[in-house]
């Protein structure tokens, strides 16, 4: 069933019942959370909204909220695309969400722990061994060495999606570098700005309290006789596509950022070199991947690293953030045994679902993968960022076939979900100068510390900005939107 | 502070600095020569090589005939030249940027938006007839970067080295522009064969570094050799005058000094020793030649920067492995 509303920034919105839309009902209805911010945006003339657009995306451009791409003879800035219409989660189906986000975090750090130590999920055959022993981010140096505090994964982002029976569901967990929360931040005051009033009509709980919450939980998993712990965020430098976050982080802390050639090591502690000399470094949240941090144990053509840093940390002189290694529980043939590993460890039913999974490495479950491509979306098991992900319904004969061939090279690479139906949500598009329905999902961040934890409420709402995709992910050119989380 | 990073924020203070300077000087120079009363200083051949030897800190070939379109675009908006005044700012830019978690935000929005404008300026419109309106902007920007500095920074050791690498160019392109000017006087003179005072010149000297309206303030005379030469070399409340450059370093490297001891070859004690030497000088003990103390004045603030990049910019270069620099792309 397809229809239209009568409202000249509304006038291209399709309806299409398959999917959740957040906006309106199924008898097209706006839903009553949405009512008073609709309301506000059907008052706007395409003309007063084009402005209001343009002037949001002028400030994240003045304030340097970008990335640099490079051509072969130069060099352009670009800003993420961004959209106006806010999200908004009420607190019931929050309060859900972050019970169900921190309890994926706490499991997965027991995960870890296991993983790296006695291995007893493995001996009591919940988990197959080949799960952990052919995975390319197990890192054989982590193995018996205890982290600060016993934390593996303190910084967590959690991507959720809101499916067509309304329910949300977990598609993957990311504990290696998650990214976004800086453009949660920027979401947030580019609506502040352009939407100011209607923040009279809606408590939206605040976003800006990331950075100190992280600050605390770094320090609380400093060395072992440490008072006051020096801490510094680490990146690959401005070149790096997440640079504006790096630095983003570092001065919400108040912190150095700093880049390998700025530390060095001696006599197992690990120097930062300052205007007065050397001063020692205790905790770094590191943005730089397990295999560049250090070239003497990892990569050995890494310049981005400190050579000797992971030599310092296995004598527990300074604490990684997040620990090396975490890849192998974020990978996500992990993720479908998710339900078993929260029920092990902490004895509780999982309270958000795993989206249903089959594995190819499994021979019932991969002749029926190879039979139903059509219907399934086929992932490669250990790659982040949407890459090599295949959708079943948007696929040729012949590409089906070659998607078959790919995963008999290697099943064990490969898991096929479901093609969930990704909720949509207003999304202005440029061309048509009007709003459209664009599938959203939901990345959530979860900080885990010592007798310390912290959910950010709000998130990074990311939306596919190509009609029908259901791949929202920024580095396949998706945008975001600002997410409220509604304090009553 | 980590020593990479007061190293990027002394070139940041360095090159918003250098910018200003670049523009005024072209902005003046090409302007008053217009209506120049001289014929020698209404020569443009004359006015191209006066500012391309301010801009480069080179003397142009006699057989070259320089074009005035060239001149303009070289110095103003080609990013390809070192002297240009968008190099200039764009290495500000990047220097702030590698930095930015320390910057406030004021201050680096500011220069990102004025970055934005300069890197678009249309170069066509440029040498056409936007000069004054290029020049202007890169001017009234620079100031509102200096306000931001001062009024949104802690003045802590940060600010101090950003003001040092203000006050250490400022001090070098102003000599160097007084330089500049006392080669164009000297060549007047042999040209012209003019006796007297050259009005005009010292008044666009004291233009250059926006200087005139005190100097008028303070002699109420029309600028002669020796009086504005005095302003501008040894005036200690000119803010723009050598003498009060130096003061101003000695008062920031004081700030980062005090951590240590001071050696007789570090640069603040280097700066207090010229500060010291300028504190009792007079006009007439350095006008009869001018040139050679301006030219080892240059040498010994040259001299100061690379001190200063010993004693607190230097980072240790450890036995990495040096091939190709693998860059990370973040995907999660």
């Amino acid at each position: 069933m397809k229809n239209k509303i009568e409202l000249p920034l509304f006038s291209s919105y399709e309806f299409n019942s398959n999917f959740y839309d957040e906006l309106f009902s199924k008898n097209k209805k706006t839903r009553e959370i949405y009512k008073r911010l609709f309301k506000l945006f059907s008052q706007y003339s395409v003309n007063e909204f084009n402005a209001l657009n343009n002037r949001a995306k002028e400030s994240f451009f003045n304030n340097g909220i970008t990335f640099q791409v490079y051509n072969s003879n130069q060099v352009s800035e670009k800003i993420f695309p961004f959209d106006l219409f806010p999200r908004i989660i009420n607190n019931k189906e929050w309060s859900t969400i972050e019970k169900g986000v921190l309890q994926r975090s706490k499991a997965l750090n027991h995960f870890l722990w296991d993983v790296y130590h006695e291995q007893k999920i493995i001996k009591q055959g919940i988990v197959p061994l080949d799960l952990i022993s052919s995975s390319e981010n197990f890192l054989p140096q982590m193995v018996n060495l205890d982290p600060p505090e016993g934390i593996y994964n303190h910084v967590s982002g959690t991507d959720l999606i809101k499916h067509s029976d309304g329910n949300y569901y977990v598609l993957e967990d990311n504990i290696r570098c998650p990214s976004g929360v800086s453009y949660v931040v920027g979401n947030r005051a580019a609506v502040k700005h352009a939407l100011f009033g209607v923040f009279n009509e809606y408590n939206a709980h605040t976003v800006v309290d990331y950075g100190s919450n992280l600050l605390d939980i770094m320090e609380s998993v400093k060395p072992k006789g440490v008072d006051n712990p020096v801490c510094v965020v680490i990146t690959p430098g401005v070149y790096n596509s997440a640079y504006y976050e790096h630095s983003f982080l570092a001065k919400q802390m108040g912190i150095e950022l700093v880049e390998g050639q700025d530390l060095f090591v001696e006599n197992d502690f690990v120097y930062k070199q300052t205007i007065y000399g050397p001063e020692k470094v205790d905790v770094i949240y590191r943005r730089i991947d397990d295999l560049f941090i250090d070239p003497l144990e990892f990569r050995k053509d890494s310049v981005l690293g400190v050579p000797g840093l992971f030599s310092v940390y296995k004598k527990g002189n300074v604490c990684l953030v997040n620990a090396p290694g975490t890849g192998v529980a974020d990978d996500k043939a992990v993720y479908t045994y998710m339900p078993e590993i929260i029920k092990y460890y902490l004895d509780e039913d999982p309270i958000l679902n795993n989206v249903q999974t089959y594995h190819c490495s499994r021979k019932n479950e991969l002749s029926y993968v190879l039979d139903n491509i059509d219907k399934l979306v086929v992932k490669p098991v250990d790659e982040s960022g949407g890459y090599g992900i295949s959708i079943g319904n948007k696929l040729t004969k012949e590409e089906i076939q070659k998607v078959k061939e790919t995963i008999m090279e290697n099943p064990r690479k490969y898991i096929a979900q479901p093609i969930m139906a990704l909720s949509t949500h207003p999304t202005y598009i440029e061309e048509t100068q009007s709003f459209e329905p664009r599938h959203v999902d939901l990345r959530t961040f979860t900080l885990l510390g010592k007798d310390k934890d912290f959910v950010l409420k709000g998130g990074l709402s990311r939306v596919a900005l190509s009609k029908g995709n259901l791949v929202v992910n920024s580095s396949q050119g998706g945008g975001s939107k600002d997410t409220w989380v509604l304090k009553k | 502070m980590l020593a990479r990073v007061a190293n990027n924020l002394f070139w940041m203070g360095r090159y918003i600095e250098r910018s200003e300077h670049l523009a005024r000087y072209l902005n003046v120079n090409y302007f008053s020569s217009l209506d120049a009363p001289s014929e020698l200083s209404q020569s443009r051949e004359f006015v191209l090589r006066s500012i391309m030897f301010m801009a480069s800190n080179e003397v142009v070939d006699a057989k070259v005939k320089l074009k005035e379109k060239d001149v303009l675009y070289n110095i103003g908006l080609n990013i390809k030249e070192p002297y240009s005044i968008i190099y200039s700012f764009h290495s500000a830019h990047e220097n702030a940027r590698s930095s930015r978690d320390l910057l406030s935000t004021e201050l680096f929005e500011s220069l990102n938006t004025i970055n934005h404008r300069i890197k678009n300026y249309d170069a066509k419109a440029f040498v056409k007839s936007g000069l004054y309106d290029f020049t202007s902007i890169v001017i009234k920007s620079t100031s509102e970067l200096r306000s931001k500095v001062q009024g949104t920074l802690l003045h802590d050791d940060l600010y101090a080295v950003i003001m040092l690498g203000i006050y250490l160019e400022r001090a070098l392109q102003i000599t160097r522009i007084i330089n500049s000017k006392c080669s164009d006087a000297t060549v007047e003179k042999l040209k012209d064969k003019i006796p007297q005072e050259n009005g005009h010149l010292w008044a666009t000297l004291l233009k250059c570094v926006s200087a005139y309206d005190m100097m008028r303030r303070l002699y109420k005379k029309t600028p002669k050799q020796n009086t504005t030469l005095e302003f501008l070399i040894l005036n200690p409340q000119c803010p723009r005058s050598i003498k009060n450059c130096l003061s101003q370093m000695e008062k920031y490297v004081d700030i980062l000094s005090k951590h240590h001891k001071i050696k007789t070859d570090s640069a603040a004690f280097l700066i207090k020793k010229l500060n010291a030497e300028f504190k009792y000088k007079l006009i007439d003990d350095i006008e009869s030649d001018i040139e050679d103390f301006l030219s080892d004045l240059i040498d010994k603030l040259v001299f100061i920067g690379e001190r200063l990049d010993e004693d607190y910019f230097k980072v240790t270069v450890y036995p990495i492995i040096k091939e190709k620099s693998v860059s990370s792309v973040q995907t999660q």
